[in-house]
């Protein structure tokens, strides 16, 4: 199943998008040919515990998912899976924690943490690396990133070669368009944010672009 | 000027070309009443304040142009809310591609509404800016 | 623990007043021939009146441009060198005709960090309400700063 992997909605400050336009925009995308099964909201700095997007998710037969966008000292961690437990051992507003200690504490209470944008410049694990540091919990990272700038996604390409990383995809939308535009393919069902846990453990699963989800209807 | 009933999610308005010119910046700059030197006119300025390109677009002249794409297209009282985020500086004398697509359509306090994505982009894949418009339109 | 931000939050809650804005034809055709503007409503009494105004209108970025000749206090945020313009936000509320008089009131709304390419940035976002000689709001305006390392 198709998910998109990162996504902002209007609960993070920068972006423009409501929840209920980006399921709408998943029908238009839908009518285009293209296969989206679900999103997971990772709001900046922040897990959404009072949200609840079940009426929208069945209303238009999207699964909605909420993670977590962490600012790192290491860059921006993407977390799935969060629980209680794990809000309490960290500080999610703490855009200077490392984010070593962010991966440790998530398998340590069930979530999973991973590097979003890895290279981006100035403020992805690449750099970091480059700069002598070393990451020995990272086994996946973001692969595809719809918000990058050219040359972003082919640096995370390279990392994901040289290092043997797995890699997922997500839009990274900040605006109603813009979601979906890459996604995670995985091998299993996902049906709530434990599942993306699982998932991502089971290793299969695979980064995608939108465009190459057409399932036999006419491209627009 | 598009009627309400006309549109659908996914429309596009645009794309335009545009250009801001050494000499509009250097106009735009005294109507805003900006003090000099600044980054927007004056090249070691701009440097000083990490601008690696030169010197660069206002902010608002951009939104400007951007408030026109939707003024041209839905009429000129038409923007109830324009909101952007300005994510790389705007360079001088290079082709500026605007466009909005129509991202939710509904009808709100008596007001029929088309809100879209717009985006200001360059031709090597910057986005410069990106941001929300809310429109009002006529139904027939 | 979040980033401690330090500057003067004793600026919340206290409304800075600033005009008046006399909007002449000449303010109008300036603007206009900056941006590249010939809308006919926002050119001549003739093209506002054909799309059922009273008489020539201002664009819907005016607002925009006379939001920086509102003299804000320094919030003294205790970070960063260089500050830019990170985002703008216009909500026009009624036409602003040529001859009107506009009176502006601006506020501190957040202020607030994260980061980016450019590495931590704080926000400083302030919000200003634009009424004409009637009193009428004419648009609302919001504009954010981001400092950065």
């Amino acid at each position: 199943m198709y998910l998109d992997m990162h996504s902002h909605s209007v609960s993070s400050d920068d972006s423009r998008a409501t929840v209920e336009q980006y399921v709408k925009w998943i029908q238009v995308l839908r009518k285009r040919g293209h296969i989206v099964d679900g999103i997971v909201l990772t709001e900046h700095r922040k897990f959404d515990f009072d949200k609840n997007y079940s009426d929208l998710a069945s209303q238009y037969d999207v699964l909605i998912l909420k993670g977590s966008e962490l600012d790192t000292r290491y860059g921006h961690f993407l977390v799935y899976g969060v629980t209680k437990q794990l809000t309490e051992a960290i500080d999610f507003g703490d855009t200077r924690m490392d984010s070593r200690e962010l991966m440790k504490a998530a398998r340590q209470y069930d979530a999973f943490a991973l590097p979003a944008h890895p290279g981006r410049f100035g403020i992805g694990l690449t750099d970091y690396i480059s700069q002598g540091e070393t990451f020995e919990d990272v086994s996946i990272v973001e692969r595809f990133n719809g918000g990058s700038r050219p040359g972003e996604n082919e640096r995370a390409d390279e990392l994901c070669e040289s290092h043997g990383l797995l890699g997922i995809g997500g839009s990274d939308a900040h605006l109603t368009s813009h979601i979906a535009t890459c996604m995670t393919n995985f091998n299993t069902t996902i049906r709530k944010e434990g599942d993306v846990v699982d998932a991502l453990l089971s290793k299969d699963f695979h980064p995608v672009w939108l465009k190459d989800t057409i399932n036999g209807a006419s491209p627009t | 000027m598009p009627y309400y009933d006309e549109i659908e999610l996914g429309d596009e308005i645009g794309p335009v070309e545009k250009v801001a010119t050494d000499d509009e910046v250097s106009s735009f700059c005294e109507v805003w009443g900006t003090s000099s030197p600044n980054r927007f006119t004056d090249a070691e300025t701009a440097a000083k304040s990490g601008m690696k390109g030169g010197p660069i677009v206002p902010g608002i002249m951009t939104m400007a142009m951007m408030a026109q794409l939707l003024t041209d297209w839905g009429g000129p009282g038409s923007i109830k809310d324009l909101d952007l985020v300005f994510r790389q500086p705007v360079p001088h004398n290079r082709a500026l591609t605007l466009a909005a697509t129509i991202t939710d359509i509904r009808e709100e306090d008596g007001e029929n509404l088309a809100e879209c994505d717009i985006l200001m982009t360059g031709t090597e894949g910057e986005r410069y800016i990106g941001g929300k418009a809310i429109v009002t339109l006529q139904s027939r | 623990m979040a980033m401690e931000i330090e500057y003067d939050r004793s600026l919340y809650g206290v409304e800075h007043k600033a005009g008046p804005f006399e909007i002449s034809d000449y303010t109008i055709d300036r603007a206009n021939q900056s941006t590249g503007e010939l809308g006919p409503a926002f050119t001549s009494d003739e093209g506002a009146k054909a799309a059922g105004y009273k008489g020539r209108i201002a664009p819907p970025t005016l607002c925009c441009i006379l939001v920086r000749q509102v003299a804000l206090p320094d919030v003294k945020v205790q970070f960063g060198k260089t500050s830019m313009h990170a985002g703008q936000r216009v909500e026009p509320k009624a036409p602003v005709y040529a001859g009107d008089r506009l009176t502006a009131s601006s506020h501190l709304k957040d202020v607030y960090a994260k980061t980016g390419r450019s590495g931590t940035m704080v926000f400083v976002v302030w919000e200003t309400t634009f009424s004409n000689q009637d009193g009428q709001i004419v648009a609302e305006v919001q504009e954010s700063f981001a400092r950065r390392e």
